[in-house]
């Protein structure tokens, strides 16, 4: 028997944004939004992609009803963000959320859950799941006042959770996050997807996505130029390039190559991932010994860079990626 | 309306915790220590001059508490965003803008009052007795705050700034004092067009000397009757009603980029 065909979670429809600054007789236009036309399907996690002034802040912001788009419109869980029905239904965490500092975690989540009409036994029942879930039970007597960056994510994400959401909007989520916290928000994103819960994340950190993410979109300039199921990504095959550690002192040895300047300036060389076979065997067969191979970028990475016309470079005052 | 008193709630534990509850601590000791002090340096009745300082300082502080509550959570709503994560929930923004105005509202309350029971008390520990209209007198000095913590919530969606929304409600309370010398300066204009300004502005701003009983309640031949109170509750609902409405039309149209 056929799947029934859900309706998208959310509809974007040839929506455009153009921000006006300066002076009223003679403002300057900054185009932020393009013509964008997206669904994001019920039950899956869909990554927004882009560069920092990408256009994925704006669109979460029109999703959000906090700007309002010059053209088009957007249709979310089946109606308009301006419903509270609708707004009931949806859980948003902001990118380094902002909270009054004088409440402490626990007072912080009661005030929203009470927004979402939750009181009582059932509110407080509900404040101490999330509290545990997002691992802030012991802090959540203490004031915001107190808590370190990743601790107020943590709070953040609580907050969108309380209403029990069936569409989470995060912007930028893993934002302060340590590494065990980074862990912990990804295994809630795979329990809240294994759930059921729609995930929109607006992100740039691509090794979330390639985890938690079913679909990507690729945003530049204000255009969506991709969207994509991971898995499609993933399969792509985009060609990587590499970074080939070499100690200085083999540099002699790739006499008339062109790596021996690059070995002898930063300790090895970075070529292109349809030459690397090639390459290490030239390498062995001059017996040169080698530190070690890296990639310059993740599948998803190179796939984004490709996409947005840009190519991972090795930087050698960073070392290689 | 649940949501508009969690609204309210919130602001007002969000008020009396920051450094605003020093300043109603430190207002109420301060104005009516000094309006002690100064009434035994001045001639006359020094009680009376006691009540009138002590009445002129909790109406005062206030002011003084409105505009540093809008500054401080100007800050904290509109320039750190944290107003996103509140409309993103199921609450209107006229839901919300009516919850913030009346957490301010309580947080004004409690310092108008706090001060005139401050007053109250020393007045009657020195042996003396207030005046017929001094509650009356407290109650409408209450009642304008209502209409400026309307106007200061309104401007604080209006406002791209801190500092704006600031200036604006110290200049409305200014002119709003001063209403009396611009239905004056009407009389006495004879140029059609800025007879019509004038006359615009004045009722644009909020009448406060409406609300000023303080300055009048030794007088012997003050009467508070049913005409008066409801003048000026239907003046300070009113007043309120359309304030809140271009707050709410304003923070609705309103984009947060």
């Amino acid at each position: 028997m056929a799947q029934p065909v859900l309706p998208p979670a959310i509809r974007f429809e040839n929506l455009s944004k153009t921000y006006k600054t300066g002076f009223w007789f003679k403002p300057k236009l900054t185009p932020a939004l393009k013509s964008l036309t997206l669904d994001v399907h019920s039950h899956q996690a869909f990554g927004l992609l882009g560069l920092n002034g990408a256009g994925k802040t704006t669109t979460l912001k029109v999703l959000l009803g906090f700007v309002y788009p010059d053209a088009g419109r957007v249709e979310i869980l089946g109606g308009r963000i301006s419903d509270r029905r609708v707004r009931a239904q949806i859980g948003y965490l902001s990118e380094l959320p902002y909270f009054s500092k004088q409440h402490s975690g626990r007072e912080l989540l009661s005030y929203f859950g009470a927004l979402h009409g939750l009181s009582g036994k059932a509110l407080a029942a509900r404040v101490d799941e999330v509290l545990e879930l997002v691992r802030m039970t012991k802090p959540a007597g203490e004031r915001l006042a107190g808590y370190s960056k990743g601790m107020l994510q943590r709070i953040g994400i609580g907050q969108a959770l309380i209403g029990k959401p069936k569409l989470l909007i995060c912007d930028e989520p893993m934002s302060g996050l340590d590494p065990v916290g980074y862990k912990e928000m990804r295994d809630i994103f795979l329990d809240l997807k294994k759930a059921g819960t729609t995930l929109f994340l607006n992100t740039h950190i691509l090794d979330e996505v390639e985890r938690v993410c079913d679909r990507i979109g690729i945003m530049h300039e204000g255009v969506l130029r991709d969207v994509a199921p991971i898995a499609q990504v993933l399969a792509s095959k985009v060609p990587v390039d590499y970074w080939i550690d070499v100690d200085k002192s083999q540099a002699g040895k790739l006499a008339k190559t062109p790596f021996q300047a690059s070995i002898k300036a930063h300790g090895g060389f970075q070529i292109h991932g349809n030459q690397l076979n090639p390459t290490l065997a030239k390498l062995q067969s001059k017996r040169v010994k080698i530190g070690a191979v890296r990639p310059l970028a993740s599948v998803v990475e190179a796939y984004f860079l490709k996409t947005i016309g840009m190519t991972a470079k090795f930087d050698p005052a960073k070392g290689a990626a | 309306m649940n949501r508009i008193l969690q609204v309210a709630f919130f602001t007002y534990r969000e008020l009396i915790r920051s450094n605003i509850l020093i300043v109603l601590i430190v207002s109420i000791l301060a104005i009516g220590s000094l309006s002690f002090l100064l009434s035994l340096l001045s001639y006359g009745d020094s009680l009376k001059i006691f009540t009138d300082l002590g009445l002129a300082g909790a109406e005062l502080a206030g002011w003084m508490v409105l505009l540093l509550g809008l500054a401080v959570t100007y800050n904290t709503e509109m320039d750190q965003k944290a107003i996103f994560l509140q409309l993103a929930k199921p609450v209107t923004r006229g839901e919300y803008l009516m919850g913030r105005v009346l957490g301010f509202f309580a947080v004004n309350l409690l310092v108008v009052l706090g001060n005139a029971l401050f007053l109250a008390v020393m007045v009657l520990a020195v042996g003396g007795s207030l005046p017929p209209y001094f509650a009356v007198s407290v109650i409408f000095m209450a009642l304008e705050m209502l209409v400026l913590t309307f106007l200061g919530l309104t401007y604080q969606m209006i406002a791209t700034t801190m500092v704006r929304v600031v200036l604006y409600t110290f200049f409305t309370v200014l002119l709003g004092r001063m209403i009396g010398e611009i239905q004056w300066l009407i009389e006495k204009q004879s140029a059609p067009f800025l007879k019509g300004v004038l006359t615009v502005v004045y009722y644009c701003l909020p009448n406060l000397q409406v609300f000023d009983l303080k300055d009048r309640i030794y007088d012997p031949t003050l009467v508070v009757g049913f005409t008066q109170w409801q003048e000026v509750l239907l003046y300070s609902f009113s007043y309120s009603a359309v304030v809140f409405l271009i707050g709410w039309i304003s923070l609705e149209r309103r984009e947060f980029r």
